[in-house]
C-alpha cells in the first residue's frame, strides 16, 4: 500500500508495504502517472488515487498519532496554502483553511531564497516584521525595502517574519504550536513565531495517511 | 395588480405574496441563482466585494422581464437590501417597492427537522416563499446529528457534505416559518450536535455566525462568497468527520 502527499511543490510518498517503510519527496513538478497511490491526500491528489481524503482531516489524524497532549494546535505551512487543527479535551475544537489570505507563503519563501540566493540558517532574527497578509502581497513590501536602502537579506527576513506572524495569528495565537510542514527545515521561520514551536517535520500527513490505512484495515 | 412576472427579493410579508398568487402573477424569487452568466456584469452597480446573494439579485435583475420588484429591507432582510433597492430604482424603470415583514404568525418548521438530503430540504424551503399554503403533510422530525445554521448559502453544493439528519436553524428556519424577523428563533441552536454556522462573506450575519459558533460547544464557524471552494468544503468535511458524525 503506497500512501502519497501531494503537495504543491512537493508530493511525499509512504509503501507501507516495504520491509522499513521510509517517507521519500519528489518535487511535484515531476510527478507522473506511474505516481498513482492507495489513498492521497494534499492540493494535487484527487488526479493519484481513487481513495481521496481531505487534508484537514488527514492533518488531525496525524497530530492524533505524533502529539500525546489532549489540547493542542497543529499549523500546517504549505507551499499554497496554510491549515490549523486545536484539539481541545482530546476532541476536534476548532480548524482553518487558508488558501487566499495565506496564498503561497511557503512558495514565495522559496522563491526569494533562490532569487536573492540566501540561506535561512544564516539570516539573523529581524527587529520587526512587514506586516504582510500574504505571499503575494508581500512581494511589494520587499522590492519598497530594496529601493529604499535595506540589504536583501534584511528585507526577506522581515518578510519571512510577517508571514510567519500571520499564521500564528491565524491559528489563533497558542502559546504553544506545533508545527508541520516543509518550513520546519526553516530556522528563521520557526524563531519568528513568537511562541513555543515544536517542528514535526514534513511528513505529518503521511503519518495521518498511515492512521487512516490503519483505522481501514480494522 | 397588472403584473405578468414579479421579483422578490428576502420574504415580502404574507398579505404580498398572497396578493400576488391571488391574481396569478410568477414570482420569481431573486435571491436564488436563475441566469448563468458571469457574476462581473454586476460590477457596474454594486461593488465586488459585496454579498453575493445581493448581486445575484441584480443579476437576476438584469437578465429577467419583470413588471416589479418586492424587496423586503426590514429586520427580516439587511440594511444592504435597503441600499440595493435604491441602486435598482436607479437601474430600471420598474417599480421597486420596499416592504418591512413583521409578521409573527409561525407556519412551524417541519422541513428543518426532517430526514431528508439537506440540499433537498434547502430547496423546498426556499421555494416556499412563493407560496402562503400551510403545508399539508409536514414531513416527521428526526433525531439530529448534525446541525447546519445559517441563511441559504450561495452555492447549495455544499449541503451535499451534510448527512440527512442535519437539522437546520438560523434565518433559514425563520424563513420556514414564514417569520424572517423572529430573532429569537434565529438565535436558536442545538447545543448537543456539532453544527457548522454559515454566513455569506460580507454579510452583517458573519458577526452573529462567529458568535454563536464560539458559543456552541462544538461548532464551526464558515463563511464562502460566490462558490465556496475547495477549503470551505474540505472544512465540512473535516468538521463532521472528526465530530463522529455518520455521513
Amino acid at each position: 500500500m503506497i500512501l502519497g502527499d501531494f503537495g504543491t511543490s512537493y508530493s511525499k510518498f509512504l509503501d507501507l508495504s516495504s520491509a522499513r517503510p521510509k517517507p521519500h519527496i519528489i518535487p511535484s513538478k515531476e510527478l507522473g502517472t506511474e505516481h498513482r497511490v492507495t489513498i492521497a491526500t494534499g492540493h494535487n491528489g484527487k488526479r493519484f488515487t481513487d481513495w481521496y481524503v481531505n487534508e484537514l482531516t488527514v492533518l488531525a489524524r496525524g497530530g492524533e498519532q505524533l502529539i500525546a497532549e489532549d489540547a493542542f494546535v497543529l499549523l500546517d505551512c504549505g507551499s499554497r496554502d496554510i491549515k490549523f487543527i486545536h484539539y481541545l479535551n482530546g476532541r476536534l475544537n476548532d480548524m482553518g483553511w487558508n488558501s487566499e489570505c495565506g496564498a503561497s507563503m511557503g512558495f514565495t519563501i522559496e522563491l526569494l531564497q533562490r532569487y536573492y540566493d540566501l540561506d535561512y540558517h544564516e539570516l539573523p532574527l529581524p527587529v520587526r516584521p512587514f506586516s504582510v497578509t500574504c505571499g503575494v502581497l508581500g512581494m511589494s513590501r520587499i522590492f519598497d525595502a530594496v529601493v529604499s536602502g535595506t540589504p536583501d537579506s534584511e528585507a526577506v527576513a522581515r518578510f519571512v517574519m510577517g508571514i510567519a506572524i500571520n499564521a500564528y495569528r491565524f491559528a489563533g495565537s497558542p502559546t504553544k504550536l506545533y508545527l508541520s510542514g516543509g518550513l520546519c527545515d526553516n530556522p528563521l521561520f520557526v524563531k519568528s513565531i513568537p511562541c513555543e514551536v515544536i517542528p514535526l517535520g514534513r511528513f505529518v500527513l503521511l503519518k495521518g495517511l498511515e492512521a487512516i490505512a490503519s483505522q481501514a484495515g480494522k | 395588480m397588472n403584473y405578468n412576472n414579479v421579483g422578490i427579493v428576502g420574504i415580502p410579508p404574507l398579505a404580498i405574496i398572497q396578493e400576488l398568487n391571488r391574481h396569478n402573477i410568477t414570482i420569481h424569487d431573486l435571491d436564488t441563482p436563475m441566469i448563468k452568466a458571469d457574476m462581473e456584469l454586476t460590477t457596474p452597480y454594486l461593488p465586488r466585494v459585496y454579498c453575493a446573494i445581493l448581486r445575484t439579485v441584480v443579476l437576476n435583475a438584469l437578465h429577467l422581464t419583470l413588471d416589479a420588484i418586492y424587496i423586503d429591507v426590514g429586520p427580516g432582510k439587511c440594511d444592504c437590501a435597503l441600499h440595493v433597492a435604491t441602486v435598482l430604482e436607479d437601474m430600471f424603470a420598474i417599480p421597486i417597492l420596499t416592504t418591512i415583514n413583521d409578521d409573527i404568525t409561525g407556519f412551524g418548521t417541519p422541513i428543518s427537522q426532517s430526514r431528508m438530503g439537506l440540499l433537498q430540504k434547502f430547496e423546498r424551503i426556499t421555494e416556499g416563499v412563493k407560496n402562503t399554503i400551510m403545508p399539508s403533510e409536514p414531513p416527521p422530525a428526526c433525531t439530529p446529528t448534525a446541525g447546519f445554521w445559517g441563511v441559504p448559502p450561495r452555492d447549495f453544493s455544499i449541503l451535499d457534505l451534510f448527512p440527512d439528519t442535519t437539522h437546520i436553524y438560523g434565518w433559514t428556519r425563520c424563513m420556514e416559518n414564514k417569520t424572517p424577523a423572529d430573532h429569537e428563533l434565529e438565535l436558536d441552536y442545538n447545543p448537543d450536535i456539532p453544527t457548522v454556522f454559515y454566513a455569506q462573506s460580507f454579510c452583517a450575519k458573519t458577526a452573529l455566525a462567529r458568535h454563536l459558533a464560539l458559543k456552541h460547544p462544538h461548532g464551526l464557524y464558515l463563511d464562502s462568497d460566490v462558490t465556496a471552494g475547495g477549503s470551505a468544503k474540505a472544512k465540512i468535511q473535516a468538521f463532521l468527520e472528526l465530530s463522529g458524525v455518520k455521513l
